[in-house]
């Protein structure tokens, strides 16, 4: 008899094994490709060291223009609003007025008037082709010169327009589309004012948030507006879609262990998604550029990440938040203080009103369970009739 | 006779009375201070301002007459609640140091040689980085023995 319950033991574990090395998480499928065997996706060393490269050289080059920008401005116009310049073709006086005065209202919208820092938003527009003399690389990513890098008191925003809204700000766009852009062109100024909304409003942080931010490239402060950052309520979720197709679990699960566990509610996964980069001390560069990601909803620690510090701000106040802003202390002890809660039991709560937790765990199929049970109790109906028919001698 | 005294104000306000809000502010407030110790004529009040992050530091030198008394004064915004102002020899030791007075620290000194002295002073507490502050020193009248 305790030769049979060994037996069953054994054949229940090989199936426990059997299920967790092959079962696919919940809601999503399997690759189809065993975990066993080895796989590279990765490019090889000479395209990767090409990579590097380039976006070194892309790096440098975005510092350069914002550098070279900042010493072109002679003085900034309105104390109480943004600098606007324009590269590109030659605007006329009342389309550059136009613009400012938007940005003027984006600038209300966003509680600010005089700042301590001054933001300039370089808005580069989109050349026709073949008349650039040089190259322009940074046309689909924008880039952020902080303060203390050429001058203690200005935040630059490098804004590539792209062809849309380049057509929109000349007045060229096609008129079915004027209405839809007009309502839109605001939320894209709101925006891209990035990380620099968040120097004009706060200030320069203190030494451990700069670090912190700067270690996840300010993926928690990529927007300071309270609405979502393409309008309504757009985030950086709604980019993952609907739980219920495969795409969604896909892209869950393209995200660190700590963003997932997050997803799912739990608060020991939200504090971790929180505090990546606040391990190590984190270097400023000078000059400091931010270039952010091209695709910077999938470079997230934390979803969605780009109004988390946004809505901190909103919830706690100005006060508090000044005080973790500029604290001396770690970021969780500054974090924790400005909240008066712990950090990773307020942002379960913070995600939950924008996702309902995930579930997570294995999710074996239906018919995939139906035929393993049926292959379990097989094997151990042959076992147990084998056992029953030894005799000893 | 109203618009020429109109023109004449207008004309009349300090180069450092344009800047930022928080700049006019720390200007203003250390000329208040300033008339307030009171100066000695015929020696000059030497200032300097600027802007500091938390826990940031700015220095300068200057020289100090013999003999003469000294109130040296730092000021800062709204947004500062702790300034520490510490006077040094050329050679940077510290001399004195005042860092109890919140936002107005001030030093009193009597130099017995005229020397180079060095001024620094430290942002310990800033709620919106930068603060500006502005640092003043002031001969005094002497006082007659």
């Amino acid at each position: 008899m305790a030769s049979l319950k060994r037996w069953v033991l054994v054949g229940l574990t090989a199936c426990s094994v059997l299920a967790l090395a092959y079962l696919p998480p919940r809601g999503a499928r399997s690759s189809g490709k065993s975990i066993f065997a080895v796989q590279s996706l990765q490019a090889t060393p000479a395209r990767r060291h090409a990579q590097v490269l380039a976006d070194e050289w892309r790096n440098a080059d975005a510092g350069v223009r914002l550098l070279e920008d900042r010493q072109r401005l002679k003085r900034d116009s309105l104390p109480a609003s943004p600098t606007i310049v324009f590269r590109g073709p030659t605007l006329p006086p009342n389309v550059v007025r136009n613009v400012e005065t938007v940005m003027d209202s984006v600038w209300r919208g966003l509680g600010l008037a005089e700042t301590k820092v001054r933001v300039t938003l370089v808005i580069e527009l989109q050349r026709p082709n073949g008349s650039a003399k040089s190259p322009t690389p940074l046309q689909d990513r924008v880039a952020y010169l902080a303060p203390d890098s050429a001058h203690r008191t200005t935040c630059m925003a490098y804004l590539p327009a792209g062809p849309y809204w380049t057509s929109f700000i000349l007045g060229k766009l096609e008129a079915r589309y004027e209405g839809f852009a007009v309502a839109r062109f605001a939320q894209w100024l709101q925006a891209s004012v990035g990380p620099c909304a968040f120097y004009a409003a706060y200030g320069t942080p203190g030494r451990p948030v700069q670090s912190w931010l700067a270690a996840r490239n300010w993926d928690v402060g990529l927007y300071l507006g309270s609405n979502g950052i393409a309008g309504g309520r757009f985030s950086s979720l709604t980019l993952l879609g609907d739980p219920r197709f495969r795409w969604f679990w896909d892209g869950v699960y393209s995200f660190p262990p700590a963003t997932v566990a997050c997803l799912a509610g739990r608060p020991s996964g939200c504090r971790a998604a929180v505090l990546a980069g606040t391990t190590e001390e984190w270097t400023i560069p000078i000059p400091n550029v931010v270039l952010v990601e091209r695709r910077w909803w999938r470079a997230q620690h934390l979803l969605p990440g780009e109004r988390y510090l946004g809505d901190i701000a909103r919830t706690v106040g100005r006060d508090r938040f000044l005080s973790f802003w500029t604290s001396a202390l770690p970021v969780d002890t500054a974090l924790a203080a400005a909240l008066k809660r712990p950090v990773g039991e307020w942002t379960a709560d913070w995600q939950r009103g924008f996702v309902a937790p995930i579930r997570l765990g294995p999710a074996p199929p239906l018919g995939g369970v139906a035929i393993a049970l049926a292959i379990a109790v097989f094997a151990i109906g042959i076992v147990t009739a084998t056992a029953s028919r030894r005799q000893i001698r | 006779m109203r618009i020429i005294l109109v023109l004449l104000a207008v004309s009349g306000i300090p180069r450092a009375l344009t800047g930022q809000r928080w700049e006019r502010q720390v200007q203003e407030r250390v000329q208040r201070t300033i008339a307030a110790v009171g100066t000695s004529p015929g020696l000059p009040v030497v200032r300097r301002s600027g802007m500091l992050n938390t826990d940031e530091a700015a220095s300068f030198q200057t020289t100090l007459a013999q003999h003469t008394p000294y109130a040296i004064i730092a000021v800062c915004d709204d947004d500062c609640s702790r300034l520490q102002l510490t006077l040094l020899t050329s050679s940077g030791s510290e001399i004195a140091k005042e860092r109890n007075s919140e936002s107005l620290p001030t030093l009193h000194f009597t130099a017995t040689t005229t020397a180079v002295y060095g001024i620094r002073v430290v942002m310990e507490a800033c709620r919106w980085n930068p603060c500006w502050y502005a640092i003043a020193v002031v001969p005094l009248r002497k006082i007659p023995s």
